[in-house]
């Protein structure tokens, strides 16, 4: 069924249990669904926009209470309202670092953060992670000295992730914010992979900003996400315009220069608002999420040659697997090699797995139902049962 | 100008986001329970309520 000339109605959400990585957070609620039915003209928050004439000064909708609440529920101060995480790190990047500048960042970091490093000039610096692919407080400390020797000035920013995409580890960041103010550099928390989906409290880790993904993790149209930080940091990264036209000598009221005045001005922030209450509520029950990961990566580790990258037990939904030893082996005989898994899974209604991965992959189970965990479980073993592999 | 058509769209487009939503929690052999029946049930009883409305305002 189409939805307009040559676009395609989506409905792999309703068709398939869909355990894609990055998009499990960002599927949206019932109440985001209708917010986005009725707010889905372009400018359409803008109704009621009245002097001083910012997005984050709206009543309504009621936007300004939404990043009141969005500031307090991850315990900092201040909050704005991004498009996507990647705009938060932009806007950070590029108040904090100046040409030249080295930034540290991870092994482990999301491109977009040496994408804002670049853009602002700053020159990426990695943290190593540890064999149990880990970022440690102490390969923190060695990393910064080592930058200070090479660059004979301190890093004007640190970025951790709170989560990393690539195993979906819980990385300690509470220590490494601890090392990083010891040289007092500030630290960005990147919570694309938790803030909307598990607890998260800014002031508890020590972050300077913390920074999460509406369409990644908070059920939230893209793109949208925020940006949160102290009353220290408020001042410099939301300062407002300075500029003045030589012609017409226009000034632009309290438009903030990094968020470039207004950010999400329909659907996106919205949509982010509807989801908020459920999001709240769906954070307190984060013990039931990791222990349906746990149930799905017990059944494909019940696979022999099946084993996990991630750390195990799981702490997270996100997980990386390495079936070099079971799927893979059924794929050098299949007649359609590496894309049996995902045809296969896609019979039993589960999408998600790239086509043709049967080496290492990843896949996330936020969000779905005890049936659904259950057959996805069943499922992995089942087609591993079929195709010769062994149970243990 | 008939708000009451409008409210009607609105109101059944909502309804309508629920079944949906329905779908998605069932996905993929949308086999409801019991409760899940009632709940479809419903909501479709109360879609057809809104549609009459629109057949009221718009049509006769």
């Amino acid at each position: 069924m189409k939805c307009a000339i040559d676009i395609e109605s989506r409905d792999v959400e309703e068709m398939y249990i869909n355990i894609d990585p990055i998009q499990a957070g960002g599927r949206l609620t019932a109440d985001a669904m209708k917010a986005a039915i009725s707010f889905a003209d372009g400018y359409s928050v803008c109704d009621n926009c009245r002097s001083p004439f910012r997005l984050d000064y709206i009543q309504n909708p009621p936007i300004a209470q939404f990043h009141a609440d969005l500031a307090a529920w991850l315990n900092m101060d201040t909050a704005r309202v991004v498009p996507g995480a990647r705009r938060g790190f932009q806007a950070v990047a590029s108040t904090y670092v100046e040409k030249g500048d080295p930034v540290i960042l991870t092994s482990l970091a999301h491109y977009t953060e040496f994408l804002a490093i670049e853009e602002a000039g700053g020159i990426p610096r990695e943290i190593p992670k540890d064999a149990k692919n880990h970022i440690t407080p102490d390969a923190v400390a060695e990393k910064i000295e080592a930058v200070i020797r090479e660059f004979s000035k301190t890093p004007p920013l640190l970025f951790v992730d709170h989560v990393d995409y690539q195993f979906g580890n819980v990385h300690d960041v509470a220590a490494i914010t601890k090392v990083a103010h010891q040289y007092d550099i500030p630290v960005l928390v990147n919570g694309a992979y938790t803030v909307g989906i598990m607890p998260v409290d800014g002031k508890a880790l020590g972050a300077d900003f913390v920074i999460g993904s509406g369409h990644k993790s908070m059920a939230a149209p893209a793109p949208s996400g925020v940006l949160a930080t102290t009353n220290e940091h408020a001042e410099r990264v939301f300062r407002t315009t300075q500029a003045k036209g030589d012609v017409t000598g226009r000034t632009f009221g309290i438009k903030e220069v990094e968020m470039m005045g207004c950010t999400l001005m329909g659907v996106t922030v919205v949509g982010m608002m509807a989801s908020f209450p459920h999001v709240k509520e769906r954070v307190k029950r984060w013990d039931t999420e990791v222990a349906h990961s746990q149930a799905v990566i017990d059944a494909l580790l019940s696979i022999e040659g099946t084993t996990v990258l991630s750390d195990y037990p799981r702490q997270h939904t996100l997980t990386r697997v390495d079936t070099r030893g079971s799927f893979d082996k059924v794929a050098q005989q299949h007649k359609k090699r590496g894309f049996f898994l995902s045809s296969d899974l896609k019979k039993r209604g589960i999408i998600g797995v790239i086509p043709g991965s049967t080496k290492v992959w990843k896949f996330n189970t936020f969000g779905l139902t005890e049936k659904q965990i259950r057959h996805i479980g069943e499922s992995f073993v089942e087609i591993a049962r079929e195709n010769g592999l062994n149970i243990v | 100008m008939s708000k009451r058509a409008v409210d009607a769209v609105f109101q059944a487009l909502f309804l309508l986001s629920d079944v949906r939503f329905l779908l998605r929690e069932t996905a993929p052999g949308h086999d409801l329970d019991e409760e899940q029946k009632k709940r479809a049930a419903t909501t479709l009883e109360k879609v057809k309520r809104q549609v009459a409305i629109l057949e009221e305002e718009l049509i006769r």
